[in-house]
């Protein structure tokens, strides 16, 4: 049932992070509602649309640009990065070393990319593999936070691609802080405090991302 | 059998080789010959026997690839002599009649017995299997009594449901006998091509081979490349294309070899994370390729299950892989080297397998993508799109306007050499003809599939071109494929390949100097 006063949104998000972290993964758990353990190594970008009934009079189509984990090909990857509305950024907990690279990651797309006013590109971090039964985050929450804030993602989250774990809600978010950046191109927007709720059966969310 | 493939390792291949026969002994004897065949040589049989059965050892989908490849539509075909040779009902597979719906059969039978027309069965041209003509729907519901609840059918709804039903069983039964007649049509090409991969196959072990340096240029030979390489000689004859300019010898394979093992070693003593940190960023570097590694070993191919971790061709080709980062750390493990080097390992010995993969990593074109030398690679993409456009303008135009550039795509296609996109039997056929023609074949390939789907990608917008094009159809045949790239001229005003690609380094000139290609040792 299509209104004729429907808006249409389209927007290019990016899904970056060390290889084999589950980026693919993730975005298979939320287009295809499946998840497999054999997906194949993703070289250069791939590809996936979701359409979103955002609500009654907004339909939000997501591309989701699926980027080449290993760092060698951080140059060729660049164009990638044109044009996009919003990112992930994304760990494995099983994996320090890919906790440590996030900074890198986001260092190196804040650099290739602003928004039209000047604004850095609204970035969610997903701690993925969630289901592994680490739970080193579980009891660093606030320092979660703080790292977030100090580095400028707009919320994180604790994921399983395997289990599906908040990949929709980590997409809500980010969207919703899109969907802000976009109505208000001028006003700056003081950084949103990022409470996840880790205590609620591992439903995270973020301040900002509830809907009225 | 996984215990006898975990000891797979370096050089107990023959160990390995003595746990796949035990997986079918009895059909070893007989496995290489197929009737239709002429005779082989001497260490033929044996040699594809041991494929094969290796295949059946290890796991269905590896097999089902080999069989969809070489050996099944044979089996269905063959006359009945043929069809009790062992060697080709290994790999039979269950004819489709089985998973009919039977309720529909039943309640036709019970139609038939009431109104006393028995099935006849067609005449004995086409007895093969009568069941095919059957309607295979459940259409005959069309003549049972309604539930005992409803009001029953009227007489003339019975007889015209009848009649329906009638028309409808002749309708599925005039389809039915058409698509009969199209499996059978493409079961004959298929044998037809099994009888030509067979006869060329002894032109290549007899004639060819022997005389390899005198005949490798030579139009007949050319030609019979072009049809695809049997698969018997396919590691052989890709070995003496690619060549071996590196003169990179089995122990000095073995050297590089030992010197991953030692890495590896004093890499997992060291417990990992914590010193990557202090240590400079080089091995930091090295040792996160050594991880790259072991992670990519298991995304490579993971449907034939034959790389992950107890596979039988698990440390192979972590070894392979290990031994390049040592043999080349100016290049390292960049992703994309997996899948080619299980592709050289499923067609070639180990020592043979690494000696291919550094040479073809040599070659200028896949030196420029695995170094990630982005302006080489935007010049290998430019003169992609000279013969894009010559070849397929409107697709073009098309791409243009999506500002869909071929990087998009072409990264994938070109740092696999195709084995990940398309299916590992095509992908073989593609890699025949690039040992042939070289690096201009991959671009060519990437025409041709462009041509290929032309049609559809016109009606797609740039996320469906983009989606489609970095996850291609599986039910590509190399016929259409093969013909599609034949018809891509590789000739734009009367310059080649070559000379275009040079023209456009001789552009930009001012660009940095340092692509020339490694040492030789």
């Amino acid at each position: 049932m299509q209104k004729h006063n429907q808006k249409e949104h389209l927007y290019k998000l990016l899904v970056i992070g060390d290889l084999g972290v589950g980026k693919t993964s993730i975005i298979k758990r939320y287009v295809h509602q499946n998840f497999s353990p054999h997906y194949r190594a993703t070289i250069g970008v791939d590809f996936a649309l979701k359409v979103l009934n955002w609500d009654a009079e907004t339909v939000v189509r997501l591309q989701l640009w699926d980027i080449a984990g290993q760092e060698r090909f951080g140059n060729m990857t660049r164009v990638y990065y044109r044009e996009a509305m919003g990112a992930f950024i994304v760990f494995d907990v099983t994996r320090p070393a890919t906790f440590e690279a996030v900074t890198k990651w986001k260092e190196d797309l804040d650099s290739k990319l602003v928004l039209p006013n000047g604004k850095p590109v609204p970035t969610v971090l997903l701690a993925n593999k969630c289901d592994q039964g680490i739970d080193v985050l579980m009891n660093n929450g606030i320092k979660m936070d703080q790292f977030c804030k100090e580095n400028g993602f707009v919320g994180w989250f604790e994921t399983s691609a395997k289990e599906n774990i908040n990949i929709n809600e980590a997409s809500r978010c980010l969207v919703k802080h899109i969907i802000a950046s976009e109505s208000e191109p001028v006003q700056s927007i003081e950084p949103d405090i990022i409470k996840p709720h880790l205590n609620s059966s591992k439903i995270g969310s973020c301040s900002a991302c509830f809907k009225s | 059998a996984p215990l006898g493939f975990t000891d797979v390792n370096l050089n107990s291949r023959n160990t390995y080789e003595v746990s796949r026969r035990r997986s079918a002994p009895e059909h070893l004897a007989h496995g290489g010959t197929a009737p239709a065949e002429p005779a082989p040589p001497p260490q033929e049989p044996a040699e594809r026997a041991r494929h094969r059965v290796g295949i059946a050892g290890a796991g269905s989908s590896f097999a089902e690839f080999f069989t969809r490849n070489f050996f099944t539509k044979r089996t269905k075909e063959l006359k009945p002599a043929a069809q009790s040779a062992p060697g080709w009902k290994l790999f039979g597979k269950v004819p489709p009649r089985e998973n009919l719906p039977k309720d529909s059969k039943i309640i036709q039978q019970e139609y038939e017995a009431r109104t006393g027309r028995m099935y006849k069965p067609p005449p004995s041209s086409a007895r093969r299997k009568n069941i095919e003509f059957e309607p295979l729907s459940t259409t005959a519901l069309i003549l049972e009594d309604r539930p005992a609840n409803l009001p029953a059918k009227s007489v003339e709804e019975a007889l015209r449901h009848r009649q329906e039903y009638d028309e409808m069983v002749a309708e599925a039964k005039k389809r039915e006998i058409k698509e009969a007649h199209k499996r059978k049509k493409i079961m004959r090409e298929r044998f037809k091509q099994e009888e030509n991969i067979a006869s060329a196959m002894v032109i290549w072990v007899n004639e060819i081979l022997p005389n390899w340096e005198g005949m490798r240029a030579t139009r007949r030979v050319r030609e019979l490349w072009w049809q695809g390489l049997p698969p018997s000689v396919r590691g052989k004859v890709w070995s003496l294309a690619v060549g071996n300019e590196l003169n990179i010898t089995p122990e000095l394979y073995e050297i590089f070899l030992s010197r991953a093992k030692e890495r590896w070693k004093s890499f997992s003593e060291t417990s990992s994370e914590n010193d990557i940190e202090d240590a400079g960023a080089s091995v930091a570097d090295r040792e996160a390729s050594l991880e790259l590694i072991k992670l990519d070993i298991s995304r490579t191919f993971p449907s034939l299950y034959i790389f992950q971790k107890g596979g039988p061709y698990h440390d192979l080709l972590h070894s392979v892989l290990g031994a390049y980062t040592c043999y080349r750390p100016d290049v390292g493990y960049v992703q994309g080297m997996s899948f080619i080097a299980a592709v050289l390992i499923l067609n070639l010995e180990e020592a043979d397998a690494f000696i291919a993969f550094a040479n073809l990593l040599n070659k200028p074109c896949q030196l420029a993508f695995f170094r990630v030398d982005h302006s080489m690679m935007l010049k290998y993409f430019a003169a992609f799109e000279v013969f894009f456009e010559e070849n397929l303008p409107k697709l073009f135009l098309h791409f243009k306007s999506y500002s869909l550039t071929p990087d998009i795509y072409l990264i994938d296609w070109i740092f696999t050499l195709y084995s990940k996109s398309l299916p590992l039997d095509l992908a073989c056929r593609v890699w025949d003809v690039f040992c042939r023609d070289g690096e201009e074949f991959l671009f060519r390939t990437g025409l041709g599939i462009l041509r290929l789907y032309e049609d559809i990608l016109l009606q797609m917008d740039f996320i469906h071109i983009a989606q489609f094009l970095t996850k291609l159809p599986e039910d590509i045949t190399s016929e259409k494929l093969f013909s599609c790239i034949a018809a891509i001229q590789m000739q734009n005003s009367n310059k080649k390949w070559a000379q275009v690609f040079a023209s456009l380094m001789k552009d930009n000139k001012e660009g940095d100097k340092n692509h020339s290609p490694a040492p030789k040792s």
